[in-house]
């Protein structure tokens, strides 16, 4: 390089101070990502300094802990229920999980397909968009509460509830797979004089299949682990009213260690099976 | 012999100020092989699209087939629509489905829409597709699925998907605009073809001149939303080129010159 060069590159290069050349030249965004993270860092460690314990041993408590995880995990029992019993408990709450997706899906087919901006118009589009972000923002238990006032806690209550919320969530995964789609597709068939169902079916819905099955898989694992807490909580039934028995009615660290395997061995079959359907579905 | 299309005065505005077409009169003859060319932006895509009704015009009548397009309602557009075939410059297949069930996709337009919804083909379009396809040399293709196909093949596809319409018009958006020399030339000569042999008017928006040459009865130059040039291909010279790409096109007029020499 001659001496001309070098002086060119110098005024557009960037140094440090001990003249080293700088690859991130300095901006408001790098900034702020400092200070959020320097103010992080510091709030952590206060917040560990200054944590509480009341009157009990943090080392103490965290032996009982370790304690209770081990006769959970490595003596599980079952006291109060048999083991076909717990098996029909884990199906009905498969079952609750199974049905609410499968309501969610149908609602967030066509409303998917209603708010996909690519294939309905902007005004329809925002105001399901609109209201799906209402309903998403409000957490599923308490739109299983909500519905308890009418329909008194049970399973009336957590099906409704829980579609609801899968409802909202479907519709708004469903609809951004629907604009994920080539326009030229729609384009092509529109020029040739299909309708719009025609288009959605023959095209559309094969073009995002994969994404559909993936975003409603992903919605059934939620349901199910959402099912678990709703027998607990609402009243619905399953496995999770039986956890919610051995926990605070019998105290029985045995049962509960069982039933914790009960539902992962379902949560990991779910799992494998969703994995199978979709590389079913991508292959051909 | 009988006029097919006949564009009258047609303007195309986009938003406020956005002219898109500004008085475009043209018409094509049955059977017609017509290119338009044109440099981007020009407004050859709007134009081609506003044949079909993709894109409404702001003013003006386009004639099709002794109808009147702006006249028409929702349902005898699709009708009109089944009658013009489009191939376009990426293909606009469904990627994940079979060669033939991309084929059946051109008869949508004249299937009740449950039938459509359903894929209810009758024996007729099935043959009739596998007989395009076996003209178009993809005999082989027909259970593949389209992405696996290379990008000449998909355009086949394109083609058989539009003629299985049984067009009186096909509309070629820039048809060889992502292929290689070889299967752009292949491409050409099944469209030249396909006019000659069926009867079939053709409107080829293309980007490289001497291809327009070669292959048009008639070639249209469009330069900022206006025709600037509408006659046969022996007509063009040097200075109509640089009419409708502007003083910088010297590269394409030493081809020109090149190809004239031959």
């Amino acid at each position: 390089m001659d001496a001309k060069s070098i002086q060119q590159s110098s005024t557009i290069l960037r140094h440090s101070k001990s003249n080293r050349i700088k690859i991130k030249p300095f901006s408001k965004s790098t900034f702020v990502l400092r200070i959020t993270l320097a103010i992080m860092a510091i709030l952590t460690v206060l917040s560990f300094a200054t944590i509480n314990f009341q009157t009990i041993d943090f080392w103490a408590g965290l032996v009982d802990t370790v304690t209770n995880f081990q006769t959970m995990f490595t003596t599980p029992q079952l006291n109060h229920f048999s083991f076909w019993e717990g098996f029909y408990a884990v199906l009905i709450t498969m079952g609750l999980a199974f049905l609410t997706t499968l309501f969610g899906a149908a609602l967030g087919l066509l409303f998917g397909l209603l708010s996909a901006e690519n294939l309905s118009n902007k005004r329809v589009s925002n105001v399901i968009k609109g209201s799906v972000a209402f309903i998403r923002a409000v957490p599923t238990v308490l739109w299983v509460l909500i519905f308890a006032v009418a329909a008194g806690l049970g399973s009336v209550a957590a099906v409704i509830g829980m579609t609801f919320h899968s409802a909202g969530y479907l519709i708004k995964a469903y609809s951004e797979s629907f604009e994920e789609l080539d326009e030229g597709v729609i384009e092509a068939l529109r020029a040739s004089g299909a309708s719009w169902w025609q288009i959605v079916v023959q095209a559309v819905i094969p073009s995002s299949l994969s994404y559909l099955v993936s975003w409603t898989f992903m919605r059934f694992e939620i349901n199910f682990s959402v099912a678990v807490a709703m027998g607990a909580a609402a009243g619905a039934g399953g496995i999770g009213y039986n956890m919610f028995m051995a926990s605070s009615f019998y105290f029985d660290l045995n049962e509960i260690g069982a039933i914790t395997y009960y539902i992962l061995t379902f949560a990991v079959l779910l799992e494998v099976i969703a994995i199978r359907f979709k590389t079913n579905i991508s292959g051909h | 012999m009988t006029t097919l299309l006949n564009v009258q005065h047609v303007s195309k505005q986009y938003g406020h100020d956005t002219l898109a077409l500004s008085d475009v009169s043209f018409s094509v003859n049955e059977g017609e092989f017509v290119s338009v060319i044109g440099p981007s932006g020009a407004g050859k895509s709007t134009l081609l699209r506003c044949i079909n009704q993709m894109v409404d015009t702001t003013d003006g009548e386009i004639h099709f087939d002794n109808a009147i397009l702006q006249q028409m309602n929702k349902r005898e557009l699709r009708g009109l629509r089944t009658n013009i075939g489009m191939i376009f410059q990426h293909y606009n297949l469904v990627e994940r489905l079979t060669v033939i069930e991309n084929v059946l996709h051109g008869r949508l337009g004249y299937k009740s829409t449950v039938a459509g919804m359903l894929g209810l083909y009758k024996e007729e379009e099935k043959e009739r597709g596998i007989e395009l396809l076996e003209m178009l040399g993809l005999r082989e293709q027909i259970y593949k699925r389209c992405d696996q196909l290379s990008g000449g093949q998909k355009q086949r596809v394109g083609i058989a998907r539009a003629l299985i319409q049984e067009p009186k018009m096909l509309l070629c958006d820039e048809p060889i605009a992502s292929l290689d020399p070889n299967a752009s030339k292949r491409i050409m000569d099944h469209l030249k073809s396909i006019s000659r042999s069926m009867g079939i008017t053709a409107l080829v928006n293309l980007h490289q001149v001497d291809v327009a040459l070669s292959y048009s009865d008639r070639i249209i130059g469009v330069s900022g939303g206006k025709i600037v040039f509408d006659g046969s291909p022996k007509e063009v010279t040097q200075e109509i080129i640089q009419s409708i790409y502007g003083s910088e096109a010297n590269d394409l007029m030493v081809k020109l010159g090149g190809q004239n020499a031959i």
